[in-house]
């Protein structure tokens, strides 16, 4: 918008303004430069296309969809903007860092745009071609170039102000960094994680870069023009040096600074910079990581910025030596093919998925973990032929009536070991007046979410498909839930299409607001426990929140919603032992009881279980407490 | 002067060491937090292996104290080291100066509503082993006459998720005596326990094993899944069947549950004033585990019975003796000058 305002306004270029310095368009400082951005091109195309190839046929023709339907083409666009050069996510969550972000990249971005839009308008000649130097020129525009005195424009000063504007702006992000490195608690992080060589080398030429374009464009400000920057610095070491024989060196200096940027990038961390684009696409499309190296997952593990952030948010940090099984070493060691750790740390994950759900980038890295377990579990060790014939008895709950009921109950193996639950849900149900079936009152099978939580996939399947025939015959229109261990795989896996998959607190939200239970409020404090399947898994947060405010004051916790910490007994862990799981229920329940509620309440039989057995006030499962304040209207 | 002695806990530990203590010439302070004397001993009607009474057991033990000063209902409020005797301020008031102190806290019934799987506290018939007992010495039948009944060995012991890898001994033999004992009473009733393994380690507890089974009471190998209810609200037991391999499912109008042992509360609650070390299952930590069994870390301080882990009946009486013997020992050598 600015752009065109400004050739509008000043529409004639006149020649005499921006004269080459050098006639042949060439000086050999450039060649690192060139060099490094060489290299990081075609290791991009190589890595994309490698990318490409392992994805599955049906993933590729899903992406390429996804690109040329105008709403998730939309939506890569805007999630780009906000994820990559705004950093919105980081932004939200610790307002320094995100500054420190944005002003890095979006900053940079805006240098690279302005210098090319400069060049297209002073100097286009150089834009058209390699042997113009159309590679280097917009970086080191000011180099070759020599403002006219006699003819300086509006425009030019403009664009020098803005130039001048922007690289303070990243200078600034920079400054924060550099602090950031010291002491990171400042900025919001308890720990970070140790960078390794190439981290190193492509971190301290990232924060020479800007520093040493200052100063170099700053030694030429008298020839090419600056602005209240640049101007300034020309004019201080003038005075100093006396002459420009310090012009060159720097030149090359930043020069060198770029090129190694750009050869150590793909071995470091920054390497997210040019992945997470490509993750954005991928995870619009709706792609699944299916293996756990190769193809999405390999976007995955290259968009990883390892900042470090799912360090201090992983529940197993309650023991300092446990802080080696968060997602950002998985990944590390996942980008150096090292087995042993990635099993061990595959293995070890709550698969809470806490640390995806504050991932800056959104590196879905359990996903990674749960495909890594495939690699090693998936072997179906029994018959499960069996499954094929088998046809439940349902309990009716009302005998005397047609089985026309509508509503299908599962409660899932935890539920049937948590039997106040069960109670609680048919009491509920028939104060409402609903119609119910129990699918697994006497028998049941499994739903397979444990078994692909370990791994299990083929197992998993078995067990689906035999569920989902007995859900189909059923006839029912909704299946309900009270596990939300059961509620994700049924949403995620079943396909029930024409089938709304609800969990206890959906339904009674849903009761609620249709005056069919009516509830008595009390005056006593409670706090709310997010379940990680429920919340982070399902996405539902709100719903248990206003059916207990119809009940009771809630209060907050000290970690809830998609921070909520996990009670430690999630089956999603292979390998954590119970003295460890003690602990972290410990955290759970101190999380919780931040601000002294009198109860805590869960949606999740194996939460309850959990909180239950470590809390020092009353334990209540929703549908339980819910029961306690029915109303006969 | 006589030297005081505190003894902490009226249960069998406490009466026997204080009797034991009292005839080598001490002045015991004994102090029991119930009502009555006796601990679980007095909650209990029969006790294996004999079938012997256990008001019967109790009452020679109480035969003993006659000089003893016993405050019941009492805790202590606060306790410390004063050079090298103990000051305790109980909850009724008194200060107790005493130069050496017994703890015989004892243990807790494992709280069995913690496996909610088994429904305890959730279906009326589901009781534990302590509430059967309690019913045998109150003669109260179960109504309607029972057609089968289940007893669930190993309930909060030997069980990591419930906080307690530990055997808690007694359970073994309690459920296979209740279990004769239930089948005595209702001969056509099918009597099931289901065990892990069977601990019949003492002196004619492997009679008592073959007693069950000969009048048909029926072991299953294997742990129980889930309790659910049935329509005519009986109880559908699933559980596994380790020898044969296979879910077993048995309808059942009662279920027992043989609750373990946990270290007792209260009893924690004093070694936490001083400082008294516990082993990783809670139970106190004796000074060593094979020569000084008796002697906390602590000197003055003892220990006696199940307060130092699960013990049996006869253990927990031969344990609170030689407890007698070593503070005996203990004030000879520290506050009796030669």
């Amino acid at each position: 918008m600015i752009t065109l305002l400004i050739s509008d306004t000043f529409k004639a270029v006149t020649p005499e303004e921006i004269i080459d310095r050098y006639p042949n368009s060439y000086n050999h400082f450039v060649l690192p430069f060139v060099i490094g951005i060489v290299f990081i091109i075609t290791y991009l195309l190589i890595g994309l296309i490698r990318i490409l190839y392992h994805l599955t046929p049906q993933d590729r023709k899903k992406l390429l969809k996804s690109l040329v339907t105008p709403k998730t083409a939309w939506k890569n666009i805007k999630d780009i903007v906000l994820d990559c050069l705004l950093h919105t996510k980081i932004w939200k969550r610790k307002p320094l860092l995100g500054y420190m972000h944005s002003s890095i990249a979006f900053g940079w971005f805006l240098l690279i745009v302005l210098g090319h839009i400069e060049l297209a308008l002073f100097a286009p000649r150089h834009l058209s071609s390699l042997s113009e130097g159309s590679l280097y020129y917009p970086i080191f525009y000011r180099f070759f170039i020599w403002i006219n005195p006699a003819h300086e424009t509006l425009r030019g000063a403009l664009f020098f102000f803005l130039m001048d504007f922007v690289l303070l702006y990243i200078l600034s992000g920079i400054a924060l960094a550099m602090f950031k490195r010291v002491r990171s608690i400042a900025l919001g992080m308890r720990h970070t994680t140790k960078p390794s060589l190439a981290d190193r080398v492509a971190l301290y030429s990232l924060w020479a870069i800007f520093p040493l374009r200052l100063l170099a464009e700053g030694f030429t400000a008298d020839l090419s023009g600056g602005s209240f920057l640049t101007t300034p610095v020309n004019m201080l070491f003038k005075t100093f040096f006396g002459n420009g024989l310090n012009f060159m060196p720097t030149w090359w200096l930043y020069s060198i600074c770029l090129g190694l940027f750009f050869v150590a990038m793909p071995f470091s961390r920054y390497m997210h910079i040019l992945t997470e684009p490509l993750l954005i696409l991928f995870r619009n499309a709706g792609l699944k990581v299916r293996k756990p190296r190769k193809g999405f997952a390999e976007a995955e593990i290259y968009a990883c910025s390892s900042c470090g952030l799912c360090i201090d948010a992983c529940p197993m940090n309650v023991q300092k030596k446990n802080l080696k099984y968060s997602s950002v070493y998985f990944i590390r060691f996942l980008r150096r093919h090292n087995t042993r750790k990635i099993t061990e740390i595959a293995n070890k994950c709550l698969m809470c998925g806490k640390c995806a759900a504050i991932c800056p980038v959104g590196v879905d890295s359990p996903a990674i973990r749960r495909a890594h377990r495939e690699t090693l579990n998936n072997k179906t060790d029994y018959d499960y032929s069996y499954l094929t014939n088998y046809s439940p008895q349902f309990a009716t709950h009302e005998q005397n009536t047609p089985t026309t009921s509508k509503i299908l109950y599962f409660a899932g193996c935890m539920s049937h070991l948590t039997p106040r639950i069960i109670k609680s849900v048919e009491t509920i149900l028939r104060a409402a007046k609903l119609d119910f079936e129990f699918m697994d009152k006497d028998k049941g099978i499994c739903c397979g979410r444990p078994l692909m939580l370990a791994g299990k996939t083929e197992a998993a399947l078995k067990t689906i498909e035999a569920n989902r025939r007995i859900i189909k015959e059923s006839g029912c229109h909704t299946l309900l839930v009270s596990c939300p261990i059961c509620l994700k795989v049924f949403k995620e896996e079943y396909k029930l299409s024409g089938i709304r998959i609800l969990h206890y607190t959906q339904l009674i939200n849903e009761l609620i607001k249709d005056s069919k239970l009516h509830l008595s409020k009390s005056d006593s404090t409670m706090v709310y426990h997010d379940p990680c399947e429920l919340g982070r898994g399902c996405g539902i947060y709100q719903e248990p929140r206003t059916v207990l405010n119809c009940i009771g004051v809630l209060k907050k916790a000290k970690k809830e919603r998609d921070e909520s910490v996990c009670c430690g007994y999630s089956l999603g862990s292979l390998t954590l032992d119970e003295k460890e799981r003690t602990k972290l229920a410990e955290s759970c329940v101190d999380s919780l009881l931040e601000e002294k509620p009198e109860s805590i309440i869960t949606a999740c039989p194996m939460c309850y279980r959990a909180i239950r057995s470590k809390a020092s006030v009353a334990v209540k499962d929703f549908a339980e407490a819910v029961c306690e304040h029915i109303a006969d209207k | 002067m006589k030297n005081n002695i505190l003894v902490i806990g009226g249960g069998a530990a406490g009466l026997e060491a204080a009797a034991n203590l009292e005839r080598l010439g001490y002045n015991i302070i004994l102090i029991e937090r119930d009502k009555q004397l006796g601990g679980h001993l007095a909650k209990w009607d029969r006790l294996f292996p004999d079938g012997l009474p256990a008001q019967e057991v109790l009452d020679s033990l109480l035969d003993n104290i006659s000089n003893v000063k016993c405050f019941t209902e009492t805790d202590i409020q606060a306790i410390n080291i004063l050079d090298k005797s103990f000051n305790a301020i109980l909850s009724n008031g008194i200060t107790v100066l005493a130069d050496a102190v017994l703890m015989a806290s004892g243990f807790d019934i494992f709280p069995a509503a913690k496996k909610e799987e088994y429904g305890y506290g959730i279906y009326e018939n589901v009781i534990t082993n302590q509430d059967l007992e309690q019913m045998f010495k109150q003669q109260q039948s179960i109504s309607p006459i029972p057609r089968a009944i289940g007893f669930v060995h190993c309930v909060g012991s030997r069980d990591e998720k419930a906080g307690n890898p530990a055997c808690s001994k007694v359970c073994c033999a309690t459920a296979v005596k209740q279990a004769c004992e239930v089948k005595e009473l209702y001969p056509d009733a099918d009597v099931y326990c289901f065990y892990m393994d069977l601990r019949m380690f003492g002196r004619r507890y492997e009679d008592l094993y073959l007693k069950a089974q000969k009048s048909g009471v029926r072991f299953i190998r294997g742990r129980v899944s889930e309790v659910a209810q049935t329509a005519d609200n009986r109880l559908l037991v699933k559980a596994e069947d380790t020898l044969s391999s296979k879910p077993v499912r048995v309808n059942l109008d009662m279920l027992v549950l043989m609750a373990g042992m946990r270290p007792s509360e209260a009893g924690h609650k004093v070694g936490i004033q001083l400082n008294l070390t516990t082993e990783d299952d809670g139970f106190f930590s004796a000074k060593d585990g094979m020569l000084s069994l008796q002697k906390s870390k602590l000197p003055g301080l003892f220990y006696a019975g199940a307060c130092t882990g699960a013990k049996t009946l006869p253990d927990t009486l031969h344990e609170a003796r030689s407890a007698a013997m070593e503070i005996d020992r203990y004030i000879k050598e520290n506050f009796i000058k030669k």
